[in-house]
This record gives C-alpha cells, structure tokens and sequence, in this order.
C-alpha cells in the first residue's frame, strides 16, 4: 500500500519537473522569434517614399518587441510554478508519455510526398501517404491497406483532375500510355 | 495470408501507375496548329486579369477547331514572377506557355527575380488596354485642369488610388504621369487598393481623390454617371468614354496595360515558329475576335521578335521609374 | 412591389426542372467540396468554371450560387466533428461544435449549424431583396479609418478567447501576428520575413495557417498521445434538437444575419471577423456562460448563421455594385465577364431576368441544403466511427490534396507541415490555438487599413476618427474597455449601501 503511493508520486513528478523544462523550451522559441523579426526589421531597405508615422517597419518592430516580452512574462509564469494544461481529447491519452517516434514517422511521410508529387505523380505518393500515415498510427492490415490508399488516391485524383480540371501530376507512365 | 499481401500490394501498384493515365487519355497527333498535350500557365489567382485572358483564349482556339484542349492551370505568386521563374527553368518544353502582362515586368524589378522576362521565348502581344482617370460624379474637379493644378500645388494631399501594388500598371500610370507634369514622383501619394473592386469602393465613396484603373472594369459605372472620366492614358481616346488623351492635354504619357504570352527559352526554331503560328491563327478566327468585343479588350497583336523588342522597351521604361521611386 | 413582382418571375425561371437540376448539382458539389479541408467555395468555383461553359448563363449562376452557399455548410462539417476546419470561415464552428461532438452530441452541432446556415441564409437573401440600393451605399462609404476601427474591437474581443492562462493566449495571439507578416508589404513592397524566396513573397495563406494549425497539429498531436487498445465508439446521439437546445439557438440564429449581412457586403468585410464577433456576442449574452469552451450550442448556431449572412451580403455587393467584396464573388465575377455580362449599377436593368432568377435560386438552394444536411448529419457524424488510423491518415491525406491544388507547389506542403508541427507544439505546451489564427486573419488587414488611412489623410492622426462610424466605434470599444472598472465602482457603491440597509 505504501509502496504503491510513492510509485505513483514520484513518477508524475519527476515528469512534472521534466515538463516544466521542456516549456522553457517555448520561451526560448518565442524569444528567438522575436529576434527573427527584429532582425529582419533592421535589415529592411529604407529608401521609398513613405507618408505618416506607420511605415513597413512599425508593425514587426512592435510584434517583435511584443515576442520578446510575452517569452520572458511566460519564463516567469514557468517558473513560479504555472504551467500550460495541454490539450485533451477524446483520442488523446495524456497519461501516455509522448510517443515521438510515431509523430517522427508521419512527419516523414508528409516530407516524401511533398518530395514525391512531382517526379512520382500524385496517385503514387498520394497513395503512399496515406498508407504509411495509417502504418504510423498503428495499422498493420498489410493485405488491406494498400488496396484502400491506392483506391483513395485513385479516385482523389479522378474527381480533382478528371472531374473538376484541376491538373494534378499524373506519374511516369502519363506520357507513354 | 503472405500471398494476400503480395497480391494486395501487386493490384495497388498497378492501380497507381494504370489507371491515372487510362483516365486522362487526351492523345491526338500534333498536325498544323494542333499542339497536343498544350498547358497554359496563369502566374495569378482564378478571376485575376490573366486568368480572364488565358481562359478566353484557351476557349476561343478549341472553339474555332484550332487545337485539342489546352489546360490552363494556375501558379499564383508574387505579381506572377513565381509562375515566371517556373516558366523559365522548364527549358526546352514547347508545349507550354504563359499568360502575362505589364504587371510582370514591374513584379521582376520589385521582387528583384533572378529570371527575367529576357529569359523567356516572346510569343506575342495580344490585347491592351487603356487606363483612365476617374473621380466620383460628384467629385469637384470637372476637368483634368483643375485636377492637375491642385495635384501639383500640392501632391500629398491627393491621395492617388490604385488597383495594383507597387510597380504594378495603376501604380506606374500615376507615376509616369507625375513625372511628365513636373511632380517628383516619390511625393505622389498613391494608395494602393486590392485590384479594380475595392479601389471602385475607395473612389466612389470619395476616400481618395482621384482613381487609375483600366477602362475595362468601370464601363458602367462610366455609362450610369456614377464616375467621371478625367483623362484616358493610351495614344488615341476610347469609344464610349468622353474624355480626352494625356497628350491632348499636354501630359506628354502614352500608357497602357497590355497582356501578352510567352514561352519557355530554348525552344527550337520550328517550336516557337508552331506556337506563334497557332497565336496568329486564333487572332484571325472569329472566335477570338468576338471575344475581344464582348470582353471590349484592344486588339494589339504583335508577334515574335517585335513583342521580344517590345517587351525589352517597357522593361527599360518600368525599371527607370521604379529605380527614381528606389523600389 | 416592383422587386417582389421580378422575384416571383425570377421564381418562374428558378423552378423549372433544369434549373433545379443545377441547383440540386450545385449544392451536392458544394457540400462535399465544403467538407474537405483546404478547399474553399472560391477555389471550389474556379475549379468548376470550366465545367459550366456548356450551360446557359443562368444555369451556370444558379450552380454558381448554390455552390457557394453549399461550401457554407459544407465547411462546418469537419470543423464540428474533427476539429479540422476547411476553410476560414468555419474556424470559429469548431470551438464550440468540437467539445459538443466530442460529447455525443456532434448530430445536434451539425443540426444547429445547418439551421443557422439556413436561417442565416434565408434572412440575408431577403436582406438582399430589400436593402440592395442601401447596401450599395454602406459599401462605398465605409472607409479605410473604419475598417481600422472595426479592426481595433476585434482585437479587443480576442482578449476574451485567450484561455485560461491570458500569457499562453497572448503568445499564440503573437505567433499568428508573426505569420501574417510574411510577404510583400502591401503599400510599399517591402520584402518582410520572406528570406528571399519568392514564394514567400505573397505570404502564407490563411487557408494553409488554419488547416496546418487545426488539422495537421490536431493529427500529430493525436498521434503523439493515441490511445491505444479498444476505444469506445462516441454515441452518435439523436439527430434532432430537443427543446432546451431549441430554447437556447433561436435567438442566436436571428442575431447572425444582423452582424453577417452587412461584413459580407462591405469591401474587405469577409466571413471570418463577423463569425468571430457574433461567437464572442453569444458569448457575452449567453445565460450558459460557464458551458462555453465545452460545447455551447449557442457558439455554433450564431456563428454559422452569420456566416451564411455574410455570403448572401458579398453576393448583394457583387449584384449592385460590381464589386467582389470576398474571393469568391471575385470568381462569380470573373465567370460573369465570361458570359459578356458586366456586374455593376445597371445589372438589375440590364439582366433583370437572370438577377432575379439567381436571387430565386438562393432561396430554393437553401431549402435543399436544409433539406440534405439535416438528415446527413447523423451521418456524417459516424465519421467518428472511422478506426483512428483512417480517420488521420485521411485527414494528412487530404488537407495535403487541398494545400498542393491550390497552388501546385511542392513548397506549400512543407509550409503547412511545418505549420502543423507548431500547432502540435502548442497543444502540448497549452498555447490555444484559435489566437493565433485570428492573429493571421486580424493581423494584416489592420496593419493594412490603418496604414492606408494614414496614407490618404498625409500623415495626419486626425484621418483615423475623420468618420462619425470610426468614432461610434472607438466609443463602443472604451465602453467595452472601461466597463469592468465601472461595474466594480457600481458594486463598491451597493456594498456601501448594503450595511446601511
């Protein structure tokens, strides 16, 4: 009984303090962008005629320095204790810790069709999305996923390049059949 | 079960890789002005001017029997200079061309591109159009006199409304035309508006002093007197609408906004002899000529090397002024 | 009585079998196209202008039309049931409609956001009807110094959807501000944030921000946490409303076309700031104020009702004035040159028969799209009966078909995934999402106006309240403003009284 009760507080608190961290990373992250603007507005060539006191470069000056700001408040709030609630979900399971790997694979697979579209066409790397996003998230039907990508896809690219006009790349065998 | 999969994997490649191609089966021999398998690039978004153009042209040529069907398809970006850049890198490629205007010219300067219009193979000048001067009915400038008096005495506080971006045709009119009457361009106050719709709103309304636009978008508001015609920009002056030239009134400006189609470079002589001869074959069908009426666009055919000419001389005009503007 | 004589020959011409055949096709295409991500009614009309050459100019407006109003509803579809909005105007359906469905009750959302297209719809048309010549006026008055105006009190309503924590809200608020930032500035050709690229030049489409932020960031975040093993199918519930809900939409479905109608027909108006102001109205005026955030039926009814008003208000700019006051009008204006027809101020002379059967054919598409989308809902919503490895892997699959249609540029599927992986971080990190896509929508426009004001008034502060509507509005927004503080001294007053009593 004892045993059970300290398992379960030290586990969420350590993972506590790991996140309280890892939300310093978004500090972090704004700051820079905050700087990615100022930068940006410093490099801005000035020489245009311009009329009033809001020119190209009063909106980013003031969003950047906003950016700057708003990441030293949130460092604060962190770490004074507050902290953001994620989101939940009815497919979301935050007791999980995050499984990268899975978001890692998927983020791959949108990366190659973007990669593949052209040279591929979309029926190929359409199908390929969609089958290696399902393998990602955990589907193993070898026999049956295939079929429905390649079937998808199909008739995506029927009904947007067939019906509607809008040309999609159509792969290799376009010109030769 | 290994033997599903495989047959699984064999049928969703085969559907992949046959049926696309079974589906669009658009084949036709390439004899006289058919050019099988043409694309018509658009650098601008669906409803845009040369998406209006292309789509009519495109129209027009399988109408009059002159071709298979093109497909147009659009590139949008950047003033057009990203369907430009695209255009040029597919070297060699004879069967696609695109849809422009004078507003890629000036986009090449703004957005400082790496390809330019000299990069391109020069098919031909089609239409072009003039630009107007134009104030609400109620405005208090009857004559383009009086108008021009108070924008001299002072440029500031007339605010000048557009339909295009800076460096666009309704920004380099107003431009040009304060440069021919003594007024430093850079104390021109233009205001630029999202295309002819909003700048109407913005004229009509009074929010501005006076409008640039093409003619073509404000015919009836012309003909229902909501909108006074001030002056006309081109060389001669424009049925239907009272009003007389620059250089009648001694703004020494001749500007108007053409819309053109190049080609790709690198094309074989016999390649850009095709697309020229099919250009040139669709300006003299009827098709073509009655779309030019309904659509009141002005024939301004010029071909080849003529446009290629053309084309480097409103490249000169556009880059001087935008260089005095330091855009 | 002239215009209601015209409608009812307009009525004559909208019924017969073809046009309806049109519309019935319009409204069909519409819907389906509304409910995939990325594809909005403007793209939905430029894919299919070339389809409608073959047909008579009256025939291809009424499609016209009933696409429009389709893609309308369409588009809260997948908003309510996935939290994957399709285009803009139907962000705002999600907030509320996406905890609703998550309950069980995603066929009521669906139920009363088609009810709200339809009343929105319906009132808007009408609207259209008698308020055309008025119409044309308001939008040609109002100025760029009002524009700003309404800019600067939709700023201050996004205070109110923050979240709980006002410095994760305010962070989002300034990602999205930052997005909306890249590109050409609009006045002077500045390049801003676009480190060279061309591509970069026209900035990023609010349409790749709000598929990328909701659906691609909802999908990885999905995956980063998938439940796994077997997963209790979520109760379609009962397709009708019963009567509380009832209770609870009527008077949102009636507000929506008053703040709709008039955004719609001004230049620059849109859809996505009046859906936003109307969700925020209910907000304030609901009695169920603690609901909202979980699934306020009143969040969805308003909302969508208004987006419909505002379709019908572009469509009334573009009769009467010529004028495209949204993408999609400037589409329908495009294909009326086509046809030889100028839309402007002697359309209503000129046309008078193809005008009135097109405003017809807007009353006989709503009724169909009620009479499709109210028995489809429950339908749609055993979408949520997809296993979840389908559901997502179709959700990346199409919000990718829509990205890459619309511009045929490899580079925008990356600049949607990488959106998408900002999204997933803000979710795991708190930040709301919904800031930031206002951010994008509010961003630029106000820059815009507020510099475009300036312009035209030379430089002087003054041309920002030279407008009695500007100044009525700064007015409204210190009320907003200064209210909280005045309330607390009513109340310190009443608790200097109390004792005494």
């Amino acid at each position: 009984m004892n045993d059970t009760t300290t398992n379960t507080g030290t586990g969420p608190g350590l993972r506590e303090r790991l996140r309280g961290r890892s939300e310093l990373g978004v500090c972090v992250l704004l700051f820079a962008l905050g700087l990615l603007v100022l930068g940006d507005v410093l490099t801005m060539n000035t020489d245009f005629a311009q009329r009033g006191p809001v020119g190209p470069k009063t909106v980013p000056t003031v969003v950047g320095i906003a950016l700057l700001v708003v990441a030293v408040l949130l460092a604060v709030d962190v770490l004074r204790g507050g902290r953001g609630q994620a989101e939940g979900g009815e497919d979301v399971d935050l007791d999980r810790s995050g499984d990268w790997r899975t978001v890692g694979l998927l983020v791959g697979v949108f990366l190659a069709n973007a990669a593949l579209i052209q040279p591929l066409g979309f029926p190929i790397s359409g199908a390929l999305l969609f089958w290696g996003s399902a393998y990602a998230l955990g589907s193993r039907a070898y026999d049956r996923d295939p079929l429905i990508a390649a079937g998808l896809s199909v008739v995506t690219f029927f009904v947007f390049d067939t019906l509607l006009g809008t040309p999609l790349p159509g792969g290799p065998l376009m010109e030769v059949l | 079960m290994r033997l599903r999969v495989l047959l699984s994997l064999l049928s969703a490649t085969l559907l992949v890789l046959l049926v696309p191609p079974l589906l669009s089966s658009e084949s036709s021999a390439g004899t006289g002005t058919n050019i099988p398998g043409l694309r018509f690039m658009v650098p601008n978004t669906p409803g845009g001017g040369y998406d209006i153009t292309a789509r009519t042209a495109a129209r027009a040529a399988e109408d009059a029997g002159l071709t298979g069907s093109i497909e147009v398809f659009n590139l949008p970006g950047a003033g057009g200079t990203v369907g430009l850049s695209s255009l040029v890198s597919d070297h060699g490629n004879g069967r696609v061309a695109m849809s422009m205007g004078l507003g890629v010219v000036g986009a090449v300067h703004t957005n400082q591109t790496s390809s330019t219009l000299a990069d391109t193979t020069p098919i031909a000048r089609i239409t072009q159009e003039s630009d107007i001067v134009v104030v609400p009915a109620d405005s208090r400038y009857q004559s383009f006199e009086e108008l021009l008096a108070d924008w001299q005495a002072n440029p500031g506080s007339l605010p000048v409304g557009g339909g295009s971006s800076p460096g666009g045709p309704d920004h380099l009119a107003p431009m040009l035309m304060a440069q021919a009457a003594g007024i430093d361009p850079r104390s021109v106050n233009y205001v630029s508006y999202d295309g002819g719709g909003e700048l109407l709103a913005s004229v009509l309304g009074g929010q501005v002093a006076f409008g640039v636009s093409g003619v073509g978008e404000y015919r009836d508001q012309i003909e229902a007197g909501e909108l006074r015609v001030l002056a006309v920009t081109g060389p001669e002056r424009v049925d239907g609408v009272d009003a007389p030239t620059l250089t009648e009134l001694g703004v020494d400006v001749e500007f108007t906004n053409w819309r053109g189609i190049v080609a790709p470079p690198g094309l074989t002589d016999a390649e850009r002899e095709r697309l020229i001869n099919l250009v040139t074959e669709l300006h003299e069908s009827p098709e073509w000529q009655e779309a030019l009426e309904v659509n009141g666009w002005t024939d301004a055919f010029v071909t080849g090397d003529d446009f290629g000419d053309f084309l480097a001389a409103e490249d000169e005009r556009v880059d001087g002024i935008l260089r005095e503007l330091g855009l | 009585m002239d215009s209601l004589n015209s409608l009812i020959e307009g009525f004559g011409t909208a019924l017969t079998p073809t046009h309806l055949l049109w519309a019935a096709v319009g409204v069909l295409l519409g819907t389906a196209i509304g409910v995939l991500p990325g594809i909005g009614p403007a793209m939905a009309l430029a894919l299919l202008l070339p389809v409608t050459y073959a047909l008579d100019p009256t025939a291809a407006f009424i499609m016209f039309a009933s696409i429009y109003y389709g893609g309308m509803f369409g588009g809260s579809t997948t908003s309510i049931l996935l939290n994957t909005p399709g285009e803009t105007a139907a962000v705002v359906a999600a907030i509320e409609g996406h905890p609703m469905a998550r309950a069980g009750r995603g066929s009521q959302a669906l139920a009363a956001a088609a009810i709200g297209h339809f009343t929105g719809g319906m009132i808007g048309t009408i609207l259209l009807v008698a308020l055309a010549p008025f119409v044309a006026e308001l939008a040609v008055d109002i100025g760029a110094a009002d524009y700003f105006a309404i800019m600067v009190l939709a700023f201050i309503a996004v205070t109110s959807v923050l979240g709980s924590s006002r410095i994760r809200g305010f962070a989002s608020l300034l990602i999205g501000l930052t997005i909306g930032l890249v590109g050409l500035d609009r006045l002077t050709g500045q390049q801003r944030l676009t480190f060279g690229t061309l591509e970069l030049a026209d900035g990023i489409d609010v349409v790749i921000v709000a598929v990328g932020l909701f659906a691609i960031g909802e999908a990885l975040y999905v995956a980063l946490y998938l439940r796994r093993g077997t997963q209790e199918p979520i109760p379609v519930g009962r397709p009708w409303l019963g009567r509380e809900d009832l209770r609870r939409t009527w008077k949102p479905w009636l507000r929506g076309p008053l703040i709709g109608f008039p955004f719609g027909a001004v230049p620059a108006g849109g859809a996505e700031i009046p859906t936003f102001l109307s969700y925020v109205t209910e907000k304030r005026l609901s009695k169920h104020k603690d609901e909202f955030g979980k699934g306020a039926i009143e969040g969805v009814a308003g909302p969508e009702s208004t987006a419909s008003a505002s379709a019908s208000g572009t469509i009334s700019a573009m009769l009467t004035l010529g004028l495209p006051t949204t993408a999609t009008t400037a589409v329908m204006l495009a294909a009326f040159q086509t046809y030889g027809i100028q839309p402007g101020p002697l359309l209503f002379e000129r046309e008078s028969s193809l005008v009135w059967a097109l405003i017809a054919s807007l009353f006989v598409g709503l009724v169909m799209l009620l009479a499709l989308n109210l028995p489809l809902a429950p339908l749609w919503a055993k979408l949520l009966r997809i296993p979840r490895q389908y559901l997502y892997a179709g959700i990346l699959f199409f919000a990718a078909v829509g990205a890459y249609a619309v511009s045929s540029q490899p580079l925008d599927l990356v600049i949607l995934l990488v959106i998408g992986l900002v999204g997933l971080l803000m979710r795991r990190f708190g930040l709301p999402v919904l800031p930031a896509v206002l951010g994008v929508i509010l961003g630029p426009s106000a820059e815009l106006q507020l510099r475009r004001a300036l312009q035209i008034s030379d430089g002087s502060l003054s041309g920002l309240v030279n407008s009695p509507f500007a100044v009525t509005v700064y007015v409204v927004v210190g009320l907003i403003v200064l209210w909280p503080l005045l309330r607390r001294l009513l109340l310190r007053r009443e608790r200097e009284r109390t004792p005494v009593a």
